[in-house]
């Protein structure tokens, strides 16, 4: 299963990191690579710490963006965990 | 300009294997040489500060280095990702720790093969019992775990028994690359070179089991230029991407441009980085389009393969400026197919020679002064 059900619980691989330099607040630093993320996907890679449900992750971005979609919140959600649990820089 | 977004620092020569494809150049640099601690220090905050993300540790065997630990806790405080590539011998438990504890992010150790007696004969040592032992210890840490298995002529076969002991061995990715011509590897390349069959056949078993551990393990797989139709874009691009800096602070566009004759590189000791990496002749040398010859200069595909690797072209022509041979459009490709034809001869298995070499054939890589 690379997609995250409501009940997984997804944290970050090891080794794999937000930057620590001011320029890199938004990069995913993972092994031989990084990935630039707009603000919810830094808000997303965030909740990944093997305590939050993917569940409580949507609800959470579903109450900062209430302009959006929710249903589209939790799709794009869902595409960026699958995408980074294939690059094995996301568990669960 | 845009900075590099990766450094290779080789740390040191100095290696306690002496595999037969090692990507060294011939003419090793001596400990003697190397730079310091506060030296290498110095490189990393200066990379730091044009903005690079990711550092590579490694020699030679970078653990031949007794200030190891110093150097990983300095890169991770300058702010770099750090990389550590390594052959694991000399890594105790008490070392690895120490090494997790500065905050190290990946370690990528090194198989030569699936099984001990191959694997030792290519090392030129006994190690490969020594590296599973180590490969456990690392699995106990939380940290990102890479196996790197380089394939050939001689293990290509075994590649279902390289991914099972992957698994076994916890990796979160397994990095199965061919040998690529440099260095000494260009030397034992008759030896080395696989079959076209054996590779065909390597590529449909990697599919499957990419496509069974997805999200579990990764599994790349580096193919061979020789058997490629268009060229690698060699390190993204030279002076692109990436800049290896050599035992002695020689600071280098890759691991192998020291065999292009006549060109002359800079060293972190005179020079900083940036203006090394931003004016420094040698870094010009091959960037932009204006040295390209024809076919790269009008061919499409230059914005994606640069015209592929300067050093390929000099060590298979004795020209650093043409297109590179594993290119089908390049004008000295005959040279490959010859290549590859002898490779075929026979049956196409690879072992129409009944076995690998005696270890009397390798060359193997000696060690600096």
């Amino acid at each position: 299963m690379s997609r995250p059900i409501e009940t997984s619980r997804p944290r970050l691989a090891p080794g794999c990191r937000i930057g620590d330099l001011p320029g890199q607040t938004a990069v995913l630093l993972i092994p031989e690579g990084a990935l630039q993320l707009n603000q919810p996907g830094v808000r997303i890679v965030s909740a990944c710490d093997g305590a939050h449900s993917f569940r409580e992750i949507v609800q959470m971005l579903q109450q900062e963006y209430r302009a959006a979609d929710p249903d589209r919140i939790e799709r794009e959600t869902a595409d960026l965990l699958e995408r980074l649990h294939l690059r094995r820089a996301v568990d669960f | 300009m845009t900075g590099p977004r990766s450094i290779i620092a080789e740390i040191t020569h100095r290696c306690p294997l002496h595999c037969v494809y090692c990507s060294n150049p011939l003419v090793l640099r001596s400990g003697g040489d190397e730079l310091s601690t506060q030296a290498w220090t110095d490189v990393f905050q200066q990379s730091a500060d044009m903005e690079v993300l990711q550092l590579d540790l490694t020699g030679g065997e970078p653990l031949a280095r007794p200030d190891l630990v110093e150097l990983v806790r300095a890169a991770r405080q300058a702010g770099l990702y750090v990389n550590l590539i390594t052959s694991g011998v000399g890594l105790s438990a008490e070392k690895l720790e120490r090494l997790v504890l500065a905050r190290l992010d990946h370690v990528q150790l090194s198989l030569q093969d699936s099984q001990a007696g191959s694997a030792d004969e290519i090392a030129g040592a006994t190690v490969h019992a020594r590296k599973l032992e180590i490969a456990r210890e690392i699995q106990r840490h939380r940290v990102a775990f890479t196996l790197n298995i380089v394939v050939h002529r001689h293990n290509l076969q075994r590649i279902p028994q390289m991914i099972a002991l992957a698994e076994d061995l916890g990796a979160h990715k397994l990095e199965i690359a061919h040998v690529q011509y440099y260095g000494w590897a260009f030397r034992n390349r008759e030896h080395l070179m696989p079959t076209r069959t054996q590779l065909e056949s390597s590529l449909e078993l990697i599919r499957a089991a990419q496509t069974r551990l997805a999200g579990r393990m990764r599994i790349d797989y580096v193919v061979p230029d020789y058997y490629a139709k268009f060229p690698k874009a060699c390190m993204g691009g030279w002076g692109r991407k990436t800049l290896l800096i050599d035992p002695t602070g020689e600071v280098l566009p890759c691991h192998a441009a020291t065999v292009i004759a006549g060109m002359r590189f800079e060293n972190v000791r005179h020079r900083k980085l940036r203006w090394i990496w931003e004016e420094s002749d040698s870094f010009q040398r091959f960037r932009g389009e204006a040295w390209m010859p024809e076919p790269c200069r009008s061919c499409d595909r230059r914005t994606r393969d640069f015209g592929g690797c300067r050093c390929q072209a000099f060590l298979l022509t004795g020209d650093s400026s043409v297109t590179d041979p594993v290119c089908s459009l390049a004008p000295a490709h005959d040279r490959v197919d010859d290549i590859v034809q002898r490779a075929n001869a026979g049956d196409g298995t690879g072992s129409a020679e009944a076995g690998p070499p005696s270890p009397a054939a390798w060359e193997y890589r000696r060690n600096p002064r």
